[in-house]
């Protein structure tokens, strides 16, 4: 049984904050111990062999693309940048790195655990639709195999095509599918292949 | 030559919370009057503001009173909003403030001293005791603002992990009576226990009528069906009277603790004029101001930058005991007291816990006890009986 107690704990987890030693950075890490997150300063650069962590702060005002060991906003965690300009540029550059969420600069007592609250969130969910973007386009891709096993079943079994569709349908639901991957298993079974071999 | 140094004291002695504030204000005007006849070589030159229950009038008169007296030193506060209110007043002129009350968590300001419970140190251990010794079918009711949404919040995830149920769920208007409602529906759930965060006449009217159903109905006796408080206290029993006897409350203070400690404070109390009994808003903002003045006796002076170092690297003597207050959160580590209402405005003590409990404004120490079966028991079995 798992717990049902779902405030959020950060006790544990790990976060490098990438920006240079000062108040911000002091403030930070002050909130970080408190929350009892083992947190790390590091600057100029995030080697590319560093140990995985939870979260990574950035400065997004003095930050640049080469600190990262990971290209545009492919971070495989949350990013939280601190942001003490509004200057337009900076702004863009720090969306470009795929910010989950922002602390203002100067830093105070407070921020911290909304931030993390609101990136991992954010992060969470950034995660869950790029899942479903490639299982659609994966299923969009494999629109013609669906209509290659119609046209199979109705040469094969001498079906109507709205019966070839029901039929389909069942082969998808009764194997828990989707009506692609009961597509794709029906050619590959019934060696239907030559159906898209001759529509190819 | 005493020098003078100023103090500003934030209570609104009207409004929806004016009991709490009133108790509270006699705290620290007590600790006052004894720090300037101790014979130190400073006298405490307080200044009064009265917002008047107002959540916005705070910043305006804080910020009026600073500049005028030039403080940096503030006691006062007792909602959350308030609070949040003068925090970005405090920072502006580097101020330190002393919070004494009872609160929800989730904050840790550096320019805050927080000397009453948060949730680990209220809700958390009541909510043991109570779920395993009365069952899990929970009513929450609380007026409509942050202290109930988050304290209820809490509590329905400690609830549901004990396997529990939130069988309804309430919040009126702050200072609104009108709970005729909220009082039919607890008669047809019939809940094991009734969590009361509401505040001030809601608070007052919701207990009378609970007393009411009880009368009516013995199976919502208070011994069955308790109505559970983190901060009901003596300072309200004027305006509750008999309806609350028999409910439970938690605290870090009990003008009934049999200590030592507490005892030679009311004798002070008592010699002083102050009325009995005095509750945990007296004490909270009481220690306040006395932890405050041994460290400006101590330092020489009432910077916030020097004084706050001091105060939490020593080890305070309080009416509440041994009392430390942890640097990396400026909270104090409380001792909860539970404690069940009998006649004549008294609380009497039925569990503490063995020893202080460091604050954990961000409930991030909890062990979930479903993962840990053990720890729930632990929890209850920290809190010891005394009497």
């Amino acid at each position: 049984m798992t717990s049902r107690f779902r405030t959020p704990n950060f006790r544990g987890t790990t976060a490098l904050v990438l920006h240079r030693e000062g108040a911000a950075t002091d403030a930070v890490l002050r909130q970080l111990e408190r929350l009892g997150v083992i947190a790390t300063q590091i600057w100029p650069t995030i080697p590319q062999d560093h140990a995985a962590v939870d979260f990574v702060f950035f400065d997004a005002d003095r930050g640049y693309d080469e600190q990262f060991p990971w290209g545009g906003d492919a971070a495989p965690m949350p990013l939280i940048a601190m942001l003490g300009t509004e200057a337009p540029g900076r702004i863009e550059w720090m969306l470009s790195r795929g910010a989950d969420a922002q602390l203002l600069k100067p830093v105070g007592s407070a921020g911290v655990f909304a931030a993390l609250v609101v990136a991992g969130h954010a992060f969470q969910r950034r995660q869950e639709l790029a899942r479903e973007i490639d299982d659609m386009r994966s299923r969009l891709a494999r629109r013609p195999h669906v209509a290659f096993a119609i046209l199979h079943l109705m040469e094969r079994e001498g079906l109507d095509r709205h019966a070839a569709l029901r039929r389909l349908r069942q082969l998808a639901m009764s194997g828990q599918r989707t009506i692609e991957d009961a597509a794709d298993a029906l050619l590959t079974a019934t060696g239907g292949q030559d159906v898209v071999a001759r529509a190819g | 030559v005493q020098s003078r140094v100023p103090l500003v004291l934030v209570y609104s002695r009207s409004g929806p919370y004016a009991a709490l504030a009133r108790a509270a204000l006699d705290g620290a005007l007590a600790a006052l009057a004894e720090v300037n006849n101790a014979g130190f070589d400073f006298r405490l030159s307080p200044e009064i503001c009265d917002p008047a229950g107002a959540t916005d009038r705070y910043e305006i008169m804080l910020d009026a009173a600073l500049r005028r007296s030039g403080a940096r030193q503030v006691v006062g506060g007792i909602t959350s909003w308030s609070r949040k209110e003068m925090l970005p007043v405090i920072e502006r002129h580097r101020a330190l403030l002393w919070y004494g009350c009872p609160y929800e968590g989730f904050e840790a300001h550096d320019r805050v001293v927080y000397l009453g419970a948060s949730p680990n140190q209220h809700i958390v251990p009541l909510l043991a005791h109570v779920l395993s010794r009365y069952g899990g079918r929970a009513y929450l009711v609380g007026s409509n603002y942050i202290w109930a949404w988050e304290t209820n919040r809490i509590a329905r995830e400690l609830i549901a992990d004990h396997g529990g149920q939130v069988v309804g769920e309430r919040y009126v208007p702050l200072g609104s009576t009108d709970i005729a409602h909220i009082i039919d529906e607890i008669r047809r759930h019939k809940p094991d226990f009734v969590l009361n965060n509401l505040i001030g006449p809601s608070s007052y009217a919701f207990l009378a009528a609970s007393r009411e159903l009880a009368n009516t109905d013995p199976d919502f006796a208070p011994a069955r069906r308790p109505v559970i408080s983190c901060n009901l206290t003596e300072c309200e029993l004027n305006e509750i009277g008999e309806a609350g006897i028999g409910h439970l409350s938690i605290s870090a203070y009990f003008d009934s603790l049999p200590t030592d400690e507490n005892q030679v404070f009311l004798a002070r109390m008592q010699a002083s004029g102050v009325r009995r009994p005095v509750s945990a808003f007296f004490v909270g903002a009481y220690i306040s101001v006395r932890i405050l003045a041994e460290a400006i006796r101590e330092t020489g002076t009432d910077d916030p930058e020097v004084i706050l170092p001091i105060v939490t690297s020593r080890r305070h003597q309080t009416p509440l005991g041994d009392l430390h207050i942890d640097p990396a959160t400026n909270h104090a580590a409380l001792t909860p007291h539970l404690g069940r209402l009998a006649a004549e405005g008294r609380f009497e003590i039925i569990e503490s816990a063995a020893a202080p409990i460091v604050a954990d404004p961000y409930l991030s120490h909890r062990i979930p006890t479903s993962n840990r079966p053990a720890s729930h028991h632990r929890a209850v079995c920290a809190l010891r009986i005394v009497q």
